[in-house]
């Protein structure tokens, strides 16, 4: 079903990386909302309800990318059993995490959903200055909980046609290949 | 069912779930589900939702991915050569030379960065072949730099402390503010061992560089100017309480913003690629406090927390028992997890706990900081035991054992805060005087 570089495997990471620059803007959002605010306050211009808007950039980026998160191996697990177990036991073992996964951010997506569409039936407002109804940002959540929900319903076909996971990376092998992984935010 | 068969069912079930190598965020919240599930009728998806959502749609929280990008984009700049260079010419006095530049290197670094990988991987990049080339001891030059890039999460801005007060509900500034002196303390019970064992091992020290005239070690300084301008910026910015933390990290990225394009590093793809690296950081860590900002609200249910708190309480354990015992799970765990996902997992049990022994948040903030700092250098999971792994091509245990010094003094850092847990609120009372 999901083919080497078929139009549906091309769909889908253009959707993840999507997802992540999404993400990416949303903080370049929060970046110019907070510059703005603090120097406009000094020179009495005010955006209104700046807060509101900056909090719902926050919960946008911490959802958006995701997927695009757990495609590139950044989740963090603990692999030092895991990475004892070789050929059929470890395919198992990824087999019923990811399965496991799967299941748990199917259910979470879920309860997003209803809990996103309750404040639209119920017309839920932000408080501050500014009204907004409270669906709009919540759809963030959703969007990028669904995301992940494919992402990882993804990973599990590609193990259970017996390829190795896309977020599986080898060690490095040179200290250049290293500093490029931290830079790219391998790690606290 | 009685509170200790369920929290041993909770306890069994979380190791299980982690071990087999679900993701951090994931097991954590299915060890919440389970509680509640065995506990209560409340419907679970809905609190799932709720607790998830004001958790992460929070106008504080955004101080996290900006201190993140701020680090991301220095990280990117000529920072490193600039540090060994400006720095080196100023050290080669004290005993143990340009080993100090490990330590100094690394607290400079570490009050822009909030992160111990980047510290160490940004000084050792140039620090590292630079001390070997001289031919200075390897243990010692490898044990500095494995213990001082764990300032990076000590001296704020620190990743780690925006999660722990974020989980604690304490004030990210406050946090950042008692970070200050202790990271100075660290870095002096670093420098100080560092200069007892070169005066211990005189033939281990190689013979300083030629000297320089002062005006060219200005003009190597120079380069480190802006630099400290920013940390200027930054600490003072905090100091005297004008910028909230999130805008303080708005004004930080905007000054390595500034920094990068002064040095020239600015462009397109470091751009791009410090927001996209920032922004996948963030999501991996918002995952995970959304997973323990939903097992918190679980727990509360289950009223484990506060039975716990209440023993502790009732069992009338010393303080200073209570921190000793806290400390070897710490150290257990920091072996095994890594730093966030260790402050998360703890912190609905720990906290109360804590608060009910008399100690303050704030201080326990900055004794758990120092706790992960440990974690990074203790085997087999320790980040930047890992990082220097790679850069020196020795194996781990190698390494760890060149660590193991500075794991020792860290060892010694917790001590002198408990005894003087002045070192740690001085700065927070002095800014909040209530």
């Amino acid at each position: 079903m999901i083919e080497q570089r078929g139009i549906l495997r091309r769909v889908l990471d253009g959707t993840y990386l999507l997802g992540g620059i999404l993400a990416a803007l949303c903080l370049f959002a929060i970046f110019v909302l907070m510059v703005v605010m603090s120097a406009g306050r000094e020179v009495g211009l005010n955006i209104p309800a700046g807060d509101d808007f900056a909090a719902f950039a926050m919960a946008a980026l911490a959802f958006l990318g995701l997927a695009y998160v757990f495609k590139s191996g950044e989740m963090i697990r603990v692999g030092f059993l895991l990475e004892r177990l070789h050929g059929g036991v470890r395919r198992a073992v990824e087999i019923a995490c990811l399965s496991v996964g799967f299941a748990f951010i199917s259910y979470f997506a879920w309860s997003a959903f209803t809990f996103a569409r309750d404040s639209w039936r119920l017309h839920d407002m932000s408080s501050g200055v500014i009204a907004i109804p409270l669906w709009i940002p919540q759809t963030a959540m959703v969007a990028g909980l669904v995301l992940l929900a494919i992402a990882m319903l993804d990973e599990l076909l590609i193990v259970l046609s017996g390829r190795k996971p896309t977020y599986e990376k080898e060690p490095p092998k040179t200290a250049e290949e290293l500093i490029e992984r931290v830079a790219q935010g391998g790690g606290v | 069912m009685t509170l200790v068969q369920l929290s041993l069912i909770l306890l069994m079930f979380m190791i299980a779930v982690l071990a087999s190598g679900i993701w951090i965020s994931i097991g954590l919240a299915l060890t919440g589900l389970l509680a509640m599930v065995l506990t209560t009728n409340v419907p679970i998806g809905s609190v799932l939702a709720t607790t998830v959502w004001s958790a992460s749609a929070s106008w504080t929280l955004a101080a996290l991915p900006l201190f993140i990008w701020m680090g991301e984009i220095l990280f990117r700049t000529k920072l490193s050569e600039e540090m060994f260079r400006g720095l080196a010419p100023w050290l080669q006095w004290l005993p143990g030379r340009l080993l100090h530049v490990n330590v100094v290197g690394c607290g400079i670094f570490a009050a822009v960065s909030g992160s111990s990988a980047a510290t160490c991987a940004t000084i050792g990049k140039i620090a590292l072949p630079e001390l070997e080339r001289r031919g200075y001891d390897k243990d010692m030059a490898l044990g500095s730099l494995a213990g001082s890039g764990t300032l990076g999460l000590l001296i704020p801005p620190s990743i780690p402390m925006v999660v722990y007060a974020v989980t604690a509900n304490v004030s990210v500034l406050q946090v950042f503010l008692a970070g200050f002196l202790p990271g100075a303390m660290v870095m002096g019970l670093y420098s100080g061992y560092i200069m007892i064992w070169s005066l211990l091992h005189p033939d281990k020290t190689p013979p300083r560089d030629p000297r320089q005239s002062f005006l060219v070690k200005l003009r190597e300084s120079a380069k480190l100017i802006p630099t400290l301008l920013l940390i200027l910026g930054v600490f003072l910015s905090l100091i005297l309480g004008i910028a909230t933390a999130t805008e303080c990290a708005a004004w930080g990225v905007f000054g390595a913003l500034m920094l990068a394009a002064w040095s020239g590093t600015l462009n397109w793809a470091t751009f791009s690629d410090s927001l996209m690296s920032a922004a996948r950081l963030t999501g991996m860590i918002m995952l995970i406090l959304a997973g323990a900002a939903f097992t918190t609200a679980a727990m509360a249910y289950t009223g484990i927390p506060a039975a716990l708190a209440g023993w502790v309480e009732a069992k009338q354990l010393s303080p200073a028992m209570l921190i000793a015992a806290l400390t070897v799970m710490y150290i257990i765990l920091g072996c095994l997890i890594d730093g966030i996902s260790m402050i998360v997992l703890t912190a609905v049990i720990v906290l109360p706990m804590v608060q009910k022994a008399g100690f303050d948040l704030i201080w326990f903030g900055v004794y758990l900081i120092i706790l992960v700092e440990m974690a990074q250098i203790t085997p087999p999971v320790g980040f930047n035991l890992f990082v220097l792994q790679n850069m020196s091509g020795r194996d781990t245990f190698t390494v760890a054992r060149a660590a193991f010094p500075f794991f020792l003094l860290l060892n010694v850092a917790v001590v002198l805060i408990y005894l003087f847990p002045e070192i740690v609120l001085y700065l927070p009372k002095k800014v909040f005087p209530d």
